[in-house]
């Protein structure tokens, strides 16, 4: 009998939790917090690479009747480079979908380390956004950052980020390459050239872009080394001295996005530059197409690139291409 | 007592009898099947950046047993990925397991089709020309 009643006491109590997971909790709006409260994200995706900008957006409030934000504050571990700097508006996008600008106070003072962007308006909540222009010390290092923010009433708030890492790589973005004026590419300097400078200096010259529309065959828009076989130099002699065998490996899906610019999430970082296999590659890219690639290194192995073709233009012969490049000895 | 113990060897011979075997499989984990047939049915081959470097369709002929793939002028015939489609149950030897070295024209590269039931095996000589 004991053990019947004692069945029956748990089946209720089953019964009753049921229930209770079956009620609505009735929706509450939450309470503010009284204190001065901040928030951070980061905007910029990737690898972060010197020049480049690392991008944030700092959002800091109170309640009105509390008090008012007087100034927000980034201290970078790292000086940043010319460039960097604390927007001094915040954003709202408009029914065109434009975003637009309210001022908080003057632009951003930059002293050293720290930029400050001082509160002259009537602000109880904004969010601003941090460019932090990265600079050539920084290379290789990690950066970490202290946003701040104050309000009327003495009270103080901070965030930290980080530690970003840098990376050891270069980036350049869109070398236009003509055929017939400047096609000459050196990776050591990450610049086109014309054949004048060529021939003064044959050893900085890693790759020739050429444009040519043979018979039968498709070349078009082509990356050749100074020691490709001449066959595929059509109508065109090297000139003497350049003989770099730069080795190459096409690719084809790889859009990175800091090179393209477009919306594939694709980031080429120092270590697939530094990991890529380059054995038996060839010297010759041929026919190279928008969106396009190759990967690279150069004769003395002393640097690895990744080429990205950002378009190509038959009529007036052009190759424009961004790329990525790290010293590997 | 004496019907309980028939009752457990049948049960016994039940078991036995479910963990046999029915399905041979090779040294893959591949199903050994009932099947003769050995052939290729589509041939692709791929370049370093992945893209078919094809002029046009692959010619197969299944009596000689040849495939000729004409290229692309340019191709870097060293870092090749060829792709074979072959009848069903059937598997290649050797295997592909990376980029394949086509340089030497003079020499085509050789594969062996293994049919289903790995009783019959027929060897393909793939043939490359660069278009000119």
């Amino acid at each position: 009998m004991k053990q019947i009643n004692f069945k029956i006491l748990m089946s209720l109590m089953l019964l009753a939790l049921c229930f209770g997971a079956c009620k609505d909790k009735e929706y509450a709006i939450p309470t503010a917090s009284d204190k001065l409260q901040n928030d951070l994200i980061k905007r910029s995706l990737g690898p972060n690479i010197v020049g480049g900008t690392i991008e944030f957006a700092y959002a800091a409030a109170i309640l009105p009747e509390k008090g008012k934000l007087t100034s927000m504050t980034v201290e970078a571990s790292i000086a940043g480079a010319t460039g960097t700097y604390l927007d001094h508006r915040f954003y709202n996008t408009n029914n065109s979908g434009t975003d637009v600008g309210t001022a908080v106070g003057d632009p951003s003072v930059t002293t050293g380390k720290t930029t400050q962007v001082t509160y002259t308006g009537d602000f109880s909540a904004a969010t601003l956004r941090y460019f932090y222009k990265i600079p050539e010390e920084a290379r290789g290092k990690t950066i970490s950052f202290t946003f701040t923010a104050k309000s009327s009433n003495g009270e103080t708030i901070s965030y930290q980020s980080g530690p970003h890492e840098i990376r050891n790589m270069d980036m350049a973005l869109d070398l236009v390459a003509k055929d017939g004026t400047d096609f000459y590419l050196s990776i050591a300097d990450m610049k086109l050239y014309n054949a004048t400078f060529a021939a003064a200096n044959p050893d900085k010259i890693d790759l020739v872009y050429l444009y040519r529309t043979p018979t039968n065959v498709t070349y078009l828009h082509s990356l050749v080394a100074p020691t490709a076989d001449p066959a595929y130099l059509p109508t065109f002699t090297m000139p003497t001295g350049l003989n770099n065998k730069t080795k190459m490996v096409k690719a084809f899906t790889v859009r990175d996005q800091q090179l393209a610019r477009i919306q594939y999430g694709v980031f080429v970082d120092d270590v697939d530059l530094r990991s890529k296999d380059f054995t038996d590659a060839p010297d010759f890219a041929i026919n190279m197409k928008a969106e396009g690639g190759v990967w690279v290194q150069t004769a003395d192995g002393k640097y690895n690139a990744y080429i990205y073709v950002n378009t190509v233009n038959n009529t007036t012969k052009e190759m424009r291409l961004s790329m990525k490049r790290l010293t590997i000895k | 007592m004496k019907k309980i113990f028939i009752f457990q060897l049948i049960l016994l011979l039940f078991v036995i009898a479910a963990c046999k075997k029915d399905y041979p499989m090779d040294d893959d984990g591949l199903l050994i099947t009932n099947r003769s047939d050995c052939y290729v049915s589509a041939f692709e081959l791929l370049g370093a950046d992945f893209q078919t470097v094809r002029t046009k369709a692959a010619t197969i002929d299944t009596t000689a047993q040849t495939i000729n793939v004409e290229v692309l002028y340019g191709t870097d015939l060293k870092n090749l990925y060829p792709q074979f489609s072959l009848v069903i149950d059937a598997v290649l030897d050797p295997k592909i397991v990376g980029k394949v070295d086509f340089s030497d024209l003079s020499k085509p590269k050789e594969w062996t089709v293994v049919s289903g039931n790995r009783k019959v095996r027929k060897t393909y000589k793939v043939y490359l020309t660069v278009k000119q």
